[in-house]
């Protein structure tokens, strides 16, 4: 039987996820259908798509994914979609501009979900630096984005974070 | 209807019936930024995309419930329906509030229930510039509308200064004034007396005046820069106090976001830069554009063509200055978030220097300092080299106008046209007037140091405290401690409830034991009767009076409280103790200490009250610090008593005689308790058991164990573990 005092780690044949007609992900656990899970990551910043926990609709662990990699193809689409969901975090492709006016700091930026704008009252109560070249952005209302390495975007933009990192 | 955005007439003209609800949300269905509307009516929920084509229809029948899933940066509205649930659309945080309003419609639609009405919070109103929220009943941004006149607001710190500030601003003249002497001696001496060489009397008389100039020159210099010290220092002190009292009166939720040790770093080297602009930089504009008017005035008396052509140079050096201004206005900002980081870092490894040691981590500590001081580093040699750069520049520039004079002007006195003093006061002049510019760079730097820095200041004093008073606030006079919560709902993050829909009822007088999982939010529901934070959604009225309303201070002097976190003060644990109530006398303060059973323990250390404890001093033990504690809570005699966790760090047999000693202190006053030892609350009236954020069970210990429900497995299972530890829980 399961030690319930250890993290369960979810064999990749063990788990095979779907979309349910509804839009919401489901999936067979061990052999138990759900017909809807949760996906939490469990370090959003430094491993994106490892790590996964696999929740209940209540929220109880089912057990984590290694590795996203290792599912069988379905699965690994559904569960990157839903992660792509949940953790709503627009990738930056381009910095646009980065402007003061006034008191607010206005960042017009392309991301792979569209383009946005964020408006932030500073700068350092509003960008993170989880390691690397990593910049996660939050704007006034708790929108974010994230630049995954902002020595690898395009020179304009490198331009445009010159004077703020 | 409510709304917020209208309806777009492409879409209501297919809507059929007047929808209850029209709202906008800014995801697609594949998560992409673009807008799509979601319209509930009284028979469908339908979801439509800008042009009016409908992506979704959902009938209410085939609805069971409907529910709002936050994600991280977003969140799904979901139906709940016979084929299992359904997505209806997708949104990011800014819209969380809406979309958890039309869950609750669609649920109540779908079950046949009352409607919910929607609340002013449910939609908020944007600020159409920065997105934020407007607040209530204004149309103006709060964080939009400030800092337009940053400098005009600094200067207002200048006022009560006023007499001294006219004083050094007329000294400024006047040492302008006589400044512009001696070049013009110089003149006379060249041209009326060294080359006639006659008029050997003259030498001496102009040497006198060049002699007195200098003299008056320093004493009024000196008599200046004393004005200057002295109205630098008032300023700064007036400027540290304002920060402070603005940090002291910011909310709770304030610093929850933050790092507090940013600030100590913060309250002094910003209102030093804005002190530096104000005293040295103010004056020094003011002085420099004096002087280099009446340096104008002079030389254009003195030959006009010649000074046009000096002041060629000028406008390149106005126009290096505006280029680089913003650039240096960014590079400070960066040098000083550097040193920001750096400061915090510091503050927290200090803060946490026993974890340090204990861990042995302080090779990993001194590693991180290393990285954030390199960058300090390189952002010091950033702005201090670009400046560096500048200065030779601008002299550089400066220095061509008078390389045009010196062969302009030497052509002219060879042809005759004007005398040798004439050319070398022009010279002269023109250093002094070319100094100055020069030094704008200097003073871009200053400016733009101390706005950055004045922007940061009233960041903090705009900063509208989450908890305000009223303007009117109801007076209490002495509560009889009847507190009633409705309906509350309550997350740090607005958007993640922490206590979720909570209603009781407490009479006047009496005990409610909180006890729950950890987590469940127990301190939360404390924090709120205390008001550090407000509830986001329901009331809390104590004696029927709405918390929002009755003054802070008024409030707080009638509650007292033992935090879950003990802390105390840098100080004597005398005046640790009467801190809620500073004239207590001795006997007053031992009486506290004596039922918060920490009297024996102080009388036996060498210091007694006096000794000294927090940051320097005598260190206690963790359960010493909270008998320290619950003495301060109950020294101002308080109607209403919390207790979180006030009992955790001392043995049983002291926990008993607290409890005995509180007992009887509690007669006739509300009292909250929060333990985990649940024997701890064997005197409550009343158990409130939560369970993530909602009550889960009411009532006496009997009762409850007879339910068999939260409460009864709480209690087995410490029983459990009393069992195997062979102690009695
Ligand atoms: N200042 C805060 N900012 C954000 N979240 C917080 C804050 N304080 C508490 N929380 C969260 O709120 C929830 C309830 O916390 P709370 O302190 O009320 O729990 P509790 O019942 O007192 O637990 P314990 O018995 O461990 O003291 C927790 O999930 C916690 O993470
Ligand atoms: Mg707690």
């Amino acid at each position: 039987m399961n030690d319930p005092y250890d993290i369960r780690v979810l064999q990749p044949e063990s788990i095979s996820l779907s979309r349910g007609a509804g839009g919401v992900m489901q999936g067979v656990v061990d052999g138990k259908p759900y017909s809807e899970l949760i996906v939490f990551r469990t370090f959003p910043f430094l491993y994106t798509t490892q790590y996964l926990s696999i929740r209940d609709a209540k929220g109880e662990e089912l057990g984590i994914v290694a590795d996203l990699e290792e599912l069988d193809a379905e699965s690994r689409d559904v569960l990157r979609q839903e992660l792509r969901f949940r953790y709503f975090l627009p990738r930056v492709t381009r910095v646009d501009s980065v402007k003061q006016k006034t008191d607010l700091w206005i960042w017009e930026l392309q991301t792979d979900l569209g383009p946005t704008r964020l408006a932030m009252r500073n700068l350092h109560d509003h960008m993170q630096f989880p390691g690397g070249s990593r910049i996660i952005l939050t704007d006034l209302t708790g929108k974010r984005c994230e630049i995954q390495d902002w020595k690898k975007l395009d020179g304009h933009s490198r331009k445009q974070l010159n004077d703020v990192i | 209807m409510p709304t917020f955005e209208k309806l777009p007439e492409e879409i209501r003209q297919f809507v059929g019936s007047e929808p209850l609800l029209g709202v906008r949300a800014d995801l697609l269905h594949d998560g992409q930024f673009g807008d799509q509307w979601l319209t509930v009516t009284e028979s469908d929920v339908s979801v439509w995309l800008p042009d009016g084509s409908r992506v979704l229809r959902l009938t209410v029948e085939t609805i069971d419930d409907a529910r709002a899933v936050g994600g991280i940066g977003g969140g799904t509205l979901i139906a709940d329906t016979q084929d299992g649930p359904v997505v209806i659309l997708r949104y990011t945080a800014s819209l969380a509030s809406v979309f958890n309003y039309a869950a609750k419609l669609i649920g109540a639609l779908a079950k046949g229930e009352e409607r919910p009405a929607a609340s002013k919070n449910d939609f908020p109103r944007l600020c159409p510039k920065c997105a934020n929220p407007l607040p209530e009943d204004s149309q103006s941004c709060p964080i939009c509308k400030n800092n337009k006149k940053v400098i005009l607001r600094m200067l207002g710190y200048a006022k009560p200064y006023k007499p001294q500030m006219i004083g050094a601003a007329a000294l400024l003249i006047l040492t302008t004034l006589v400044e512009l002497i001696p070049p013009y001696l110089t003149k006379v001496l060249l041209d009326d007396v060294l080359q006639p060489k006659t008029m050997g009397s003259t030498l001496l008389w102009v040497v006198v005046g060049l002699a007195v100039t200098s003299v008056v020159l320093s004493a009024m210099q000196t008599v200046r820069g004393l004005i200057g010290v002295w109205v630098g220092s008032r300023l700064m002190g007036d400027l540290r106090k304002d920060i402070y009292s603005s940090l002291m009166r910011l909310s709770l939720a304030f610093f929850d976001r933050r790092q507090t040790s940013q600030f100590i770093g913060r309250v002094n080297s910003d209102s030093e830069a804005m002190r530096q602009f104000m005293t040295d930089g103010i004056i020094w504009v003011a002085g420099e554009s004096l002087r280099v008017v009446a340096i104008f005035a002079i030389m254009f008396n003195l030959d006009w063509r010649l000074t046009m052509l000096a002041l060629l140079p000028v406008p390149v050096m106005i126009v290096v200055s505006m280029t680089v201004w913003p650039m240096i206005g960014r590079r400070w900002y960066q040098q000083w978030r550097s040193i920001f980081r750096l400061n915090v870092l510091v503050g927290d490894s200090l803060q946490g220097i026993r974890v340090v040691k204990a861990f042995g981590r302080e090779g990993t500590e001194m590693g991180r300092y290393e990285d954030a001081n390199r960058e300090v580093v390189r952002h010091n040699i950033r702005i201090e080299g670009m400046w560096q750069g500048l200065f030779p520049l601008f002299s550089f520039v400066a220095g061509i106008g008078t390389l045009l004079i010196w062969y302009y002007g030497g052509w002219s006195v060879l042809r005759g046209e004007i005398t040798i003093g004439v050319l070398m006061a022009l010279i002269t002049y023109l250093g002094m007037l070319l100094g100055p510019l020069q030094w704008v760079s200097q003073m871009i730097n200053w400016a733009s140091h101390a706005l950055a820095a004045a922007d940061r200041v009233f960041e903090i004093m705009d900063t509208p405290s989450e908890v305000p008073d009223s303007a009117n606030p109801v007076p209490v006079g002495r509560v009889r401690g009847e507190v009633r919560f409705r309906n509350i709902t309550y997350g740090y993050e607005k958007h993640h409830p922490v206590l979720k829909n909570v209603s009781l009822d407490v009479a006047a007088g009496e005990m409610i034991g909180l006890v729950g999982h950890s987590g469940a939010g127990k301190s939360t529901f404390i924090n709120l009767i205390c008001r550090f934070y407000d509830p986001d959604e329901g009331i809390i009225t104590i004696d029927g009076t709405d918390l929002r309303t009755i003054a802070q201070t008024d409030l707080r002097s009638q509650i007292g409280v033992v935090l879950q976190e003990t802390f105390l003060f840098d100080g004597t644990i005398a005046e640790n103790i009467a801190y809620s109530k500073p004239d207590a006398t001795p006997l007053e303060i031992m009486r506290a200490a004596k039922i918060a059973n920490a009297h024996d323990f102080i009388v036996r250390l060498p210091d007694g009250y006096d000794t000294r404890v927090g940051e320097r001093g005598h260190r206690l033990s963790g359960g010493e610090k909270q008998r320290v504690s619950i003495a301060r809570a109950i020294i101002h005699d308080p109607r209403i008593l919390i207790l979180d966790e006030a009992t955790a760090s001392v043995d049983t047999e002291t926990e008993r005689q607290i409890q005995e000693a509180i007992a009887r202190l509690v007669k006739g006053r509300t009292t909250f308790a929060i333990a985990h030892r649940l024997s701890t609350l064997r005197n409550a009236d009343r158990l409130v058991v939560l369970d993530h954020g909602r009550i889960a069970e009411i009532g006496t210990h009997e009762e409850l164990l007879a339910q068999e429900g939260v409460y009864f497995k709480l209690v087995e299972a410490q029983k459990e573990l009393s069992k195997i530890k062979g102690v009695e829980g």
